[in-house]
């Protein structure tokens, strides 16, 4: 038994060594895909590592291919399409801007656009290109790594 | 015995009798208290306390029964007794992280527990009833469960093909794939291609044996004094595909002796103009004209070189072939013009596409790449190696064999070694019992033991012929998590019926169309219909979306249509005539059947409509967000500049109405546009075009923008 949960903390301690030796990352790396996929870095600060759940880690892939041009700070292809958009779409881990919408609010302006919510045309429809599972997990990846955290509203009632 | 005796004696006997029935009867209550005290008991108890609490406690109750929970697949083999514990794991209400577990629900997945099963992906023992039997590793249960950080790897075990939701088990196949682990090991997947490791029958013509001496000391890296692995001067976090042998001096030096006389084929005499090497010796400003080519060929789509910025040095290009920032140290002079010519004579199985080279051209770029492109200490601490001696080639052609260099590489036809490192194609599947750790001290389970071979195999077999390799934690990992989805044929009877097999997609086209695409190599970079590369854009329907006339000038004057990329089209100087054979194969074969011409053959765009496309375009869905025109706009989707001129009205339409049925990768979110929005916008963007004469050929020399 001893030996069993030796072997327990020695399995935790190296993965935890592994996710310490984890390269500094700059600000969302273009190459985040290529870092762990159930993991992030957090974008304001390269030394916190956010652990993200199935869900979350789905919305992370997602979010690489998608929203990643215009909701983070360099892009696969490099510079980001940010500067081109105006308003200037917040970045997907701004807990300031994102906190205080709703999920269902979220889930309206990812599925129908802007335009349908009273925001900015330049954020289009995804309703027919992502199911909602997909847009669920974004979802659930915003909110894992808002900065400042994201506290869900039963947690706050309780 | 006296009759008076007898008495006392069963006397006896009877308190004998009697106490060992009362131990009999409390023996037999122990069973059934025990069975009480099971473990999967308690929790079937503690989800009731728990269920009672919540609100939903009637639904979450529905289906409970006190005994043992079973999930029975016969045709998959599968008894799982997992739910008898996690009996939330199907209960909408119960997911998120302030659930407790084992109650907590399971995120939805394409695959749900009634129809797969639990063990099926997480692996574990679906029959045991306690938890450490299920979970781990005990004396009579072998499979743990698979940790969740590997569980993609479960995923490959059926899915041969990769998957959008499986982004740690596709990037480790393609490290595996990278790396060439299928020169040595048998894997699961598809068979070894033609060409592992270049083919070395006459690398003696190509460099020189100081060269091959420093490569094989330190492949392409160089540690520095600091521990700080670099890639010739490069810091990269990349693993050279070539890894590091350890081989002693004298092995380098055998090796080298033996790799320096492989000249089986004269190669090519390239004779320059006399009169233009007359010229370049007077004129040093030339090298700048071969740089200038040099770019504009846009050689850095495949191949990287060291850049400089604010005194950072960072690799700069594609990764397709070898990085060059030495390149011009390493080649002799006479190999670097015949490759360039026609790389396919030297080497087959080459990537590399054969340029159209004007002499001039050559010379320029081969002098260039021999000037800028080198470091003259790059072999300055190669020792003093001398002539190969007959011993020196003997040795080293028996080191090749033995070393397992002949897995990769080609030599003097010698065939690769059969089954020269362990059959890995069911590595998954086994158990710790399996495993032979040797002397090492890591924990015993087969993660550890395969992240130990990768990264130091001497730890675990102090004989190991398998070189070491250094890759990032997070690609270990990935790794990893690939050769656990390993698992050969199912063990379970019903499983090999599951097994999505990938698909192996062909594209040989015959005839003069085959023969330009075998010269410029096009599916290195583009696919056709699953073939190919996937740096450039997915030509399976191009004929159905480009003009002809466009795809022409296109062709002869690559310029990008997407504004941020660094890696371009190559200018491959081809001639008209080879440009029109590819219009004209793309306009009759790769054509797409949603795209019809003939349904908008008749149809008038009118400027009507192009004025409303215009207002949609710019107000109503504002696609400037991502698309450029002219100098504005977004860039994430290509600039629609020319779009007019570019894109075929058929095209247009039916991208509009669905871009994922033309292209399933496009990240284009489909629209909910109506009809009539279709064929405004249409009008709109056929409107767009260059004004003639202002077409601005191939404008190149930017690298990166």
């Amino acid at each position: 038994m001893t030996r069993r949960i030796l072997l327990v903390v020695l399995l935790m301690a190296t993965s935890g060594g592994l996710t310490a030796c984890r390269k500094k990352g700059a600000a969302a790396p273009p190459d985040a895909l290529r870092n762990a996929y159930d993991s992030e870095v957090d974008w304001n600060d390269p030394q916190r590592v956010i652990p993200l759940g199935y869900e979350a880690a789905q919305g992370k892939r997602i979010f690489y291919q998608q929203c990643v041009w215009c909701h983070a700070d360099t892009s696969p292809a490099g510079p980001s399409n940010r500067s081109n958009v105006s308003p200037t779409p917040p970045l997907f881990n701004d807990g300031n801007a994102l906190n205080r919408e709703s999920d269902d609010f979220l889930e309206n302006i990812i599925s129908l656009g802007g335009s349908a919510v009273g925001k900015s045309a330049m954020m289009p429809a995804y309703g027919r290109t992502l199911g909602q599972e997909d847009i669920r997990s974004l979802i659930t990846f915003a909110r894992a790594i808002a900065v400042p955290p994201y506290e869900s509203p039963k947690n706050s009632v309780r | 015995m006296p009759a008076e005796d007898m008495g006392r004696v069963s006397r006896r006997l009877r308190v004998v009798f009697a106490s060992s029935s009362v131990i009999f009867v409390a023996a037999l209550a122990i069973s059934p208290v025990k069975d009480l005290r099971q473990e999967w008991k308690r929790y079937k108890r503690d989800y009731v306390r728990f269920a009672q609490k919540r609100p939903d406690t009637k639904r979450l109750l529905e289906d409970f029964h006190s005994g043992i929970d079973q999930i029975w697949i016969p045709d998959l083999g599968v008894v799982d007794r997992c739910t008898t514990c996690h009996q939330g794991i199907t209960q909408p209400t119960l997911g998120g992280a302030s659930v407790p577990e084992p109650f907590r629900a399971h995120p939805t997945i394409p695959h749900g527990a009634q129809e797969w099963g639990c063990v099926v992906c997480h692996r574990g023992q679906g029959l045991a009833t306690e938890v450490a039997e299920a979970h781990e590793t005990t004396l009579a249960w072998e499979q743990p469960l698979l940790p969740v950080h590997f569980i993609q790897g479960a995923c490959g075990s059926c899915h041969r093909e990769g998957l959008p939701q499986t982004p740690e088990l596709n990037r480790g196949r393609l490290l595996i794939e990278e790396l060439n682990c299928e020169g040595c090991h048998e894997l699961e997947g598809p068979d070894r291609p033609a060409m592992l490791g270049p083919d070395l029958t006459n690398v003696g013509r190509k460099v020189s044996r100081k060269w091959i001496y420093k490569w094989l000391k330190e492949p392409r890296t160089l540690t520095d004094a600091n521990g700080n692995t670099t890639v010739d001067g490069v810091e990269t976090t990349e693993e050279p595909r070539m890894p590091k042998f350890r081989l002693s001096e004298s092995e380098i030096r055998a090796l080298s002796a033996y790799l320096s006389v492989q000249r089986a084929k004269p190669l090519e005499d390239v004779k320059f103009d006399p009169r233009l090497v007359a010229v370049w010796s007077k004129r040093p400003d030339l090298i700048d004209r071969g740089e200038l080519r040099f770019r504009q060929m846009f050689c850095s789509t495949c191949h990287a070189l060291a850049v400089t910025r604010a005194g950072e040095t960072k690799l700069v290009g594609g990764d397709i072939g070898p990085e060059l920032t030495k390149v011009g140290s390493k080649v002799k002079p006479e190999w670097l013009a015949a490759w360039l010519r026609d790389p396919q004579a030297y080497l087959p199985h080459s990537e590399m596409p054969r340029y159209g080279w004007s002499d001039e051209d050559l010379f320029e770029v081969t002098q260039y790449i021999q000037t800028k492109l080198t470091d003259p200490d790059l072999l300055s601490d190669v020792p003093r190696l001398g002539a190969p001696t007959v011993e020196e080639i003997e040795l080293g052609r028996r080191l090749f064999l033995e070393k397992g260099c002949a897995s990769c590489h080609v030599v003097e036809g010698l065939p690769a070694p059969k089954d020269f490192g362990p059959d890995l194609s069911a590595l998954g599947a086994k158990n710790v019992s399996q495993l032979d750790f040797g002397t090492s001290t890591i924990p015993r389970n087969l993660i550890s033991y395969i992240q130990a071979k990768i990264t130091d195999p001497l730890s675990v077999n102090p004989a190991a012929r398998m070189p070491q390799y250094h890759l990032t934690p997070d690609d270990l990992d990935a790794v990893t998590t690939a050769l656990l989805g390993m698992i050969g044929t199912p063990a379970s009877s019903g499983m090999e019926k599951l097994i999505v097999p990938k698909r192996e997609p062909e594209f040989h086209p015959l005839g003069e169309f085959g023969r330009v695409c075998e010269r410029y190599k096009c599916y290195v970079c583009h696919q056709f219909d699953g073939f190919g590369g996937r740096l450039a854009p997915d030509l399976s329907y191009e004929g159905s979306r480009a003009n002809r006339e466009w795809l022409i000038d296109f062709l002869k004057n690559p310029q990008t249509l997407r504004p941020t990329l660094v890696l371009r089209m190559p200018q491959f100087n081809m001639s008209d005539h080879e440009a029109s054979v590819i219009a004209d194969y793309f306009g009759t074969v790769l054509q797409h059947d949603q795209v019809d011409p003939a349904s908008v053959e008749r149809r008038e765009f009118t400027p009507q409509m192009a004025a409303l496309g215009k207002e949609l375009y710019e107000v109503k869905y504002q696609c400037q967000a991502c698309h450029t025109l002219g100098a504005t706009g977004g860039y994430v989707g290509p600039s629609l500049s020319d779009a007019g001129d570019w894109l075929t009205p058929a095209w247009i339409e039916a991208w509009l109405r669905d871009p994922q049925a033309l292209v399933p990768e496009t990240i284009e979110p489909r629209r909910a546009f109506t009809e009539g929005e279709v064929q405004a916008l249409t009008a709109y963007l056929l409107t767009l075009r260059n004004a003639p004469g202002q077409h601005v050929p191939g404008s190149g020399g930017g690298g990166e923008k």
